[in-house]
């Protein structure tokens, strides 16, 4: 039998959202804008939205891109970020190139890259691989340079090669802190892929918003900002679970806190 | 040397003095809550009393709860049964009447040494040339003159520790509480500080409750040793050291009467089926 | 610190920027990309230059600067206050603990177009975008760095003499500092970033609006003149940051 206190803990994040929406509602109807719509108004928009087939087209698109930037930006930085944490010529290498296009707004670089590489798919997923990828590097670095070097020592008493003592013993060491930085990735892809469509429009949920915030769809803009919203706590918190599962093993992380875990 | 084993000096000891008795300890318990939501008895019945002026020793194992008990007489933790008194009243906080100094030194890092020697003084409301002066003065004494501008990261363990001590003393506590201080320090630094602790209390000869494992330790600093067992922490015994002052460590550890009071009380802690002191 | 280290760091610092620079030119002069579409350093700086000898682009910096210190002074008053304020009380932690989890992971840019709607397409929506992104990283570091304070430290403040309302500044923030500074360097990198990003999509000025002009009359070299501004911008931001770091933190250990 769960306890009062945390089934309380358990539904605060629910609470919390339903009382959000409260606010919305009230402020909504205090302001009495136009364009501001109520909660109400807003969370009824999201069946139409949902069930009209340009959407899920747009909504499919976004998700695509989102994924394949996602997905190729993991692929490619966590080998590098490893490599990086345990050879300082590696690290030197890429060091300052990084350094560099960590400031720089990564969804500003769209008109420049669409100015390469025309509109289209490819420009925003490239824009979501290098979001992705600056963290999830600085996370498999900072993983990879903390392993104990007795750890690999033992590995390679044990016979074991480099690039096998990285795949086998660097690897999964660094892996909890590894998935903070996917976790990272994953909200930077989302922001970043809304960003981009909302820059160059074209497809895509960014899209969507501003479509309908041009022609004045309010219920539609709000219903839109739930729907992003959704997804994100949404992606955040599957995330979450899984990378709770696979690092049941390890310490509690305090890096900067993305939030309260 | 006099040695205390019989259980009615031990009550009569425990009964609260007349006016004399500068910290009461009554009937105390503590209970701690643990991870897994279990109870936990660290301290059974304690009663303690120590009068104006006398340097006890607190000498147990880790886990008799020795610590808890000077911060019970701290006021930074409620005791669970029974009561502390100072002077009479209850001590229900912190105050800077009993001043603490830990273990880990919890120097202010965002201040330098003369700030943190500074720091009780102008809490309570003195102006700051005045509390300059006394915490220059205070720092010359512990021995680090030359340093007032340091951060406490540049300073060694043995420093540290005494510019713990200097910013306890600079708001004069009746009574000074050390919780093992010297334990985090190397034994060439822990002999020469507690040479020199002993030459700052012969001064102004203050009320000190001190916290150690080492028997050693406790002999050669106290007037009285109040020996704890292991967990729930209950008092054994209380022993008077009769050695004259001012102790000199070299003339000490060639004293028989030191080494027969060491001796003694080590032998008291295996008996009890301890498994030492080393703990 | 020493003047001799100082340089010494802002030396190795500039090595990067140096380096990239050098692969820029590369990539120009050896053909691999045409002058359209990836104009030399030399061009872009010159241009760079030029523009800031000019009015109206230093206006346009000029508002963009505005709303990225009023978006960052909001996130940094208001992240430090909830996050100490969650921090020492129990109660307060209840309601901004499941609060903050729910909008955190949420792209704050998806609220762009409802600021829009509510403020206006003035400074406002970006201020208060800039704010909302900015906020969270200064929270939960402040939180962080608060409530992991050591408990000797706060008890020999008592035995001092404070009492417990002055815990909290005296002792608590100052201990918390290294914490919530590191959360300002983070908020700060976000302001930048996001209030030229609000800026591209939708303005009428600022450095993001003039890249966006840009773009539509496809000047190449007037694509990355502001962007180089921001990313300069950002670096001497976050120096002066740091500096300012440095020394509000001299007395503690490096982390």
């Amino acid at each position: 039998m769960i306890s009062g206190e945390t089934a309380l803990k358990r539904a605060a994040p629910f609470l919390a959202c339903l009382g959000l929406l409260a606010l919305w509602q009230v402020a909504s109807l205090v302001l009495k804008n136009d364009s501001f719509p109520t909660a109400l108004e807003a969370l009824r928009a999201i069946p139409s939205i949902l069930g009209d087939k340009e959407a899920l087209i747009n909504f499919a698109a976004s998700l695509r891109r989102m994924a394949t930037g996602f997905g190729l930006a993991v692929v490619v930085s966590i080998p590098l970020g490893l490599m990086m944490g345990r050879s300082r010529l590696v690290a030197s290498f890429f060091n300052p190139l990084l350094m560099v296009i960590y400031p720089v707004p990564k969804a500003a670089l769209m008109p420049i890259i669409m100015l390469w590489l025309g509109v289209g798919d490819i420009a925003k997923t490239l824009v979501i691989f290098l979001g992705v990828s600056l963290p999830v590097i600085y996370h498999s670095f900072q993983g990879a340079k903390a392993v104990e070097e007795k750890m690999l020592w033992s590995g390679a008493a044990m016979g074991l090669l480099a690039p096998q003592r990285l795949i086998r013993i660097v690897f999964p060491a660094a892996l909890p802190e590894i998935l903070t930085g996917c976790r990272t990735g994953l909200v930077l892809a989302l922001i970043t892929m809304i960003t981009s469509e909302m820059i160059a429009r074209q497809s895509g949920a960014g899209n969507i918003l501003f479509n309908a915030l041009d022609m004045g769809q309010y219920d539609t803009v709000f219903a839109m900002i739930i729907i992003v919203g959704a997804m994100g706590i949404g992606f955040d918190a599957v995330f979450e679970r899984i990378r709770a599962r696979l690092v049941r093993w390890s310490e509690p992380q305090f890096d900067i806190p993305l939030s309260f875990s | 040397m006099n040695v205390m084993p019989s259980r009615s000096d031990l009550q009569a000891q425990a009964s609260p003095k007349p006016a004399a008795a500068m910290i009461e300890i009554d009937h105390v318990s503590q209970v701690f809550q643990t991870s897994s939501g279990q109870d936990h008895l660290a301290l059974s019945d304690i009663s303690l009393s120590i009068e104006d002026g006398a340097f006890v020793s607190i000498l147990g194992p880790s886990g008799c709860g020795k610590s808890t008990l000077l911060y019970i007489v701290g006021g930074f933790v409620q005791p669970t049964r029974g009561s502390a008194r100072m002077k009479g009243k209850a001590i229900a906080g912190p105050g800077p009447d009993r001043g603490p100094v830990f273990q880990e030194f919890a120097l202010f890092p965002w201040k330098s040494v003369l700030g943190n020697v500074m720091y009780g003084p102008r809490q309570q409301g003195v102006k700051h040339s005045e509390a300059e002066a006394q915490s220059r003065a205070l720092i010359e004494m512990v021995g680090l003159k030359g340093f007032e501008d340091f951060y406490p990261k540049e300073l060694s363990g043995g420093m540290k520790q005494r510019v713990a001590l200097a910013r306890t003393l600079a708001y004069h506590p009746e009574v000074l509480l050390m919780d093992e201080p010297f334990g985090a320090l190397d034994a060439h630094t822990r002999t020469r500080l507690q040479n020199d602790l002993l030459s700052i209390w012969e001064r102004d000869r203050k009320t000190v409750l001190f916290v150690t494992h080492s028997v050693e330790e406790a002999v050669f600093l106290s007037d009285r040793v109040v020996m704890m067992s292991r967990s729930p922490g209950r008092i054994r015994q209380i022993i008077d050291i009769d050695l004259p002052r001012p102790r000199r460590r070299t003339e000490l550890l060639l004293d028989p009467r030191y080494q027969k009071c060491v001796v003694d009380i080590e032998r008291m802690f295996d008996d009890g089926g301890e498994a030492g002191l080393r703990s | 610190m020493n003047a001799r280290v100082v340089t010494s760091d802002v030396l190795l610092g500039l090595l990067p920027i140096a380096f990239l620079i050098a692969l820029w030119q590369a990539l120009v002069s050896f053909g691999y990309a045409p002058v359209t579409l990836l104009p030399p350093p030399g061009l872009v700086f010159g241009r760079l230059l030029q523009q800031l000898l000019t009015d109206t682009f230093r206006q346009e910096i000029a508002a963009t600067l505005f709303r990225l210190f009023a978006g960052f002074s909001i996130a940094v008053v208001l992240g430090v206050a909830i996050g100490l304020a969650a921090a020492v009380s129990p109660a307060i932690n209840a309601v901004v603990r499941p609060i903050v989890r729910v909008l955190a992971p949420l792209p704050k840019v998806a609220l762009y177009p409802a600021l829009l709607l509510l403020v206006g397409f003035g400074h406002e929506s970006k201020i208060m975008l800039v704010a909302a992104d900015a906020l969270f990283p200064i929270l939960l570091s402040t939180y962080f760095g608060a409530s992991t304070v050591e408990q000797k430290l706060i008890w020999s403040a008592m035995a001092a003499g404070t009492p417990p309302r002055g815990i909290l500044f005296k002792v608590v923030l100052p201990a918390a500092a290294p914490s919530v500074l590191t959360g300002c360097r983070i908020g700060l990198v976000i302001s930048c970033i996001v209030v030229f990003l609000a800026e591209m999509i939708t303005s009428t000025d600022g450095l993001g609006h003039v890249l966006v002009t840009a773009a539509r009359t496809f000047q190449a070299v007037d694509m990355f003149v502001p962007l180089i501004t921001i990313s300069l911008l950002g670096l001497i931001l976050n120096g002066l940051l740091e500096a300012l770091r440095s020394y509000l933190l001299r007395g503690f250990p490096e982390v």
